[in-house]
């Protein structure tokens, strides 16, 4: 078939719009954004494909599908898209053997002059099947911005906490909201944002629940945690935890949430506290975070957690810089730790040590760390192992 | 009242404007043929140069649309998916055999029964064209070849013979021409023990169909249908180069001029232009180079407005369709002559 471009792309749409349609009505989002992928990444390569390629013979199609799923699968890493990869290849070789069909059989049997228009397909037929790839993802929208919890906003000004959240919210602080006492999140899906929270003993706690994000807040002077989070797992982004004169205060501790999955502390910055961002028998991600003037240690993974330290910036900690302990397992890269202090006793573990691991833990270390001015740069004890890469 | 069709000749590019007028519910179609068999003329040349394949692929059949092809077919008769994937690859190429077979059934299933006259001349009348006494809105002349071509040189000479009639080989063969035909003729020729020489006036170009791919569609139809008069008969001229399939060369020796060999088998087609046509002929149309000027649609622009449709398919409609001598050609003609059809 000599395409015109024209026709390449309401060929395309016409084949498009029944994946996008399955998609729609099995009601599963990683579907619908894999279609989105496979059809934003067809519709390009289409662009793409026009000049060179003047007659496209029958065979051509599967490497031009080979090259497409290569791309598509490279979309929906770059935009995280989680997909299954066994249904995934399913859906998109269904896809590709339906177009096939569609193209090859279909669409030249119900057209009378389909081949010598180039694959046009005229102006009602593309109507409906730009109809048909267009509604679902009006409707996969729509449902989305509907499934969306309401907007709890908290006015500017000082409220006595603690302030317990039990629904499914966006609380969201107009600027110079202030909670004194805490913030106690006891539902999912919650997020908050653009809140400070003054002391308390602890500023926001999360407790027993999945997927609580927390977003541009602020907590100061907790007596404890800054974030405290208990068998549960939570999305922390731009936070901003001072602890410092806070005797017994730690920064952001996500502990026992193994069950519940992944939680996230990204581009946060800790100052002081007992640990700065630590993490027990949980699975985590702390990266980009800039942790400072820790008495215990700036980052740490242990009682068997598993998770990245990455782009973190970890200064002036006492004792221990980067830790993964306790048979945890640890991929560790991209880190800066400068200055860490020895504690003054005389337990070698803490020697003002910038990477340690200690005590059974499994350490990936990338060769891309930066330590600088620590009294000892890496420390490895008690039957634990380092495997560079 | 639903609008009256005709269709001036019975060959394979008029059965193809009556397949695709049946399909689209044009019910009041009236063919005009000298010939019952729309394969007559086909048949009778493809056995006079031993033809044996079609140089058209899949979609070289009567039907009115691409789909099914010959391929399918044939994987369905054998139960083997060998033909789609030659197809696939570009390398199916059905038997005249089959083709054959294939016209014969659909002519059998279809009704086709032309009327047994010869039409020598078309009249334009109000609403329409006067044609054996009726009149009949839409007209298709599909008249095909004017008849075969021999170089005026060689008139005379009685050791020729045309490559369509039928003919055995000499101990030594000279063939004029560089189309598939003439490839067919050397190849057969050697086959038989002839010795071969090849004579012609252009180098033959290799290609797998008559013209190149893009010029079946609209793609490269696009770009020729924006050339100048002039531009456009000599991009025909360059396009409608003698030509055949790469694997069909067979490297006989060239020669300058037909040499003393007993036999001189002329494969140089058929006579060219619009002039050699007497229905042709009899129509006052503006025409290039032997081209008939023609819309993009086939259609004769000065006899051909909102009420009535006068055009022109097969070898004449090469104006609008450069491989309109073609089977892809004859559906080209016919959808657009079906488009005038249903919705004037």
């Amino acid at each position: 078939m000599s395409y015109t471009l024209r026709g390449r792309l309401e060929s395309r749409l016409a084949a498009l719009a029944l994946p996008v349609l399955v998609a729609a009505a099995l009601h599963q989002w990683w579907l619908i954004e894999l279609a989105g992928v496979m059809a934003g990444v067809a519709l390009v390569l289409d662009l793409v494909y026009h000049r060179p390629i003047a007659y496209q013979p029958g065979w051509a199609a599967v490497p031009l599908g080979l090259l497409e799923l290569g791309c598509i699968y490279v979309a929906v890493r770059l935009l995280d898209i989680h997909a299954p990869l066994r249904w995934s290849l399913l859906f998109y070789l269904g896809a590709w053997v339906w177009a096939q069909v569609l193209g090859h059989a279909i669409l030249p049997l119900a057209r009378l002059s389909y081949a010598e228009d180039g694959g046009e397909l005229g102006a009602a037929t593309v109507a409906v099947a730009a109809a048909a790839l267009v509604l679902p993802f009006a409707a996969a929208g729509g449902i989305y911005e509907h499934n969306l919890p309401p907007v709890v906003h908290l006015a500017s000004g000082v409220h006595q906490g603690p302030l317990y959240v039990k629904r499914r919210i966006r609380l969201v602080g107009e600027p110079g909201a202030v909670v004194r006492g805490g913030i106690v999140v006891l539902h999912r899906g919650v997020t908050v944002s653009h809140v400070r929270v003054e002391g308390g003993e602890y500023g926001i706690s999360v407790l027993g629940v999945k997927n609580v994000t927390l977003d541009h807040v602020t907590v100061v002077g907790a007596k404890l945690d800054g974030i405290h989070v208990r068998h549960a797992s939570v999305h922390v982004h731009h936070c901003l935890v001072d602890e410092r004169g806070m005797p017994w205060g730690q920064g952001i501790d996500v502990s026992y949430g193994l069950i519940q999955g992944d939680s996230m502390i990204s581009h946060c910055t800790v100052l002081g506290g007992r640990d700065g961002i630590v993490v027990h028998g949980s699975m985590g991600m702390i990266e980009h975070n800039q942790v400072s003037a820790t008495k215990m240690t700036g980052i740490s993974l242990t009682e068997m957690s598993m998770g990245s330290v990455a782009h973190n910036d970890v200064a002036d900690a006492l004792g221990v810089g980067i830790l993964c302990g306790d048979h945890s397992m640890c991929d560790i890269d991209h880190n800066t730790v400068v200055g860490t202090r020895p504690d003054g006793t005389a337990d070698e573990m803490r020697s003002g040590v910038g990477l340690e691991i200690q005590f059974g833990a499994e350490a990936e270390l990338g060769r891309h760390n930066d330590l600088v001015a620590n009294p000892r740069h890496l420390g490895v004890f008690l039957d634990s192992w380092v495997r560079w890469h | 009242m639903a609008p009256r069709a005709a269709i001036v000749g019975g060959g394979l590019s008029g059965f193809v404007a009556y397949l695709t007028l049946r399909r689209v519910g044009v019910e009041d179609v009236t063919v005009f043929a000298t010939e019952a068999d729309p394969a007559a003329n086909f048949r009778a040349r493809a056995a006079a140069i031993r033809q044996t394949h079609m140089r058209s692929e899949s979609d070289g059949h009567c039907l009115p649309t691409s789909f099914p092809g010959l391929a399918v077919r044939e994987a369905v008769e054998r139960r083997s998916v060998r033909p789609l994937a030659d197809s696939a690859l570009d390398r199916y190429h059905p038997t005249v055999d089959r083709f054959l077979a294939h016209v014969d059934e659909l002519r059998m299933r279809s009704g086709w029964a032309p009327v047994p006259r010869r039409v020598d001349r078309i009249v334009p009348v109000d609403g329409g064209f006067e044609v054996a006494g009726d009149v009949y809105e839409h007209v298709l002349l599909a008249t095909g070849h004017p008849g075969l071509c021999v170089p005026d040189e060689l008139r005379d000479d009685p050791r020729v013979v045309h490559a369509y009639e039928p003919h055995e080989y000499a101990d030594s063969v000279c063939v004029v021409g560089a189309g598939l035909a003439a490839a067919t003729e050397w190849r057969n020729a050697r086959a038989a023990g002839a010795r071969v020489t090849s004579v012609r006036r252009r180098e033959p170009v290799h290609r797998p169909l008559n013209v190149p791919r893009p010029f079946l569609s609209k793609r490269g139809l696009a770009r020729f249908h924006r050339l100048d008069r002039g531009a456009r008969a000599a991009a025909l001229h360059e396009l409608l180069a003698p030509s055949f399939p790469r694997e069909w060369e067979s490297g006989v020796p060239v020669e300058r001029r037909v040499n003393g060999a007993d036999q001189v088998i002329c494969a140089t087609g058929f006579l060219r232009g619009w002039q050699h046509d007497p229905l042709l002929a009899q129509l006052d149309v503006p025409s290039v180079n032997g081209w008939i000027e023609l819309d993009r649609d086939a259609t004769v622009p000065s006899l051909t407005d909102s009420t009535r449709t006068l055009a022109l398919g097969g070898v004449a409609a090469q104006w609008a369709y450069p491989a309109a001598d073609t089977l892809m050609g004859a559906r080209y003609v016919a959808h657009a002559f079906a488009r005038r059809c249903r919705t004037r």
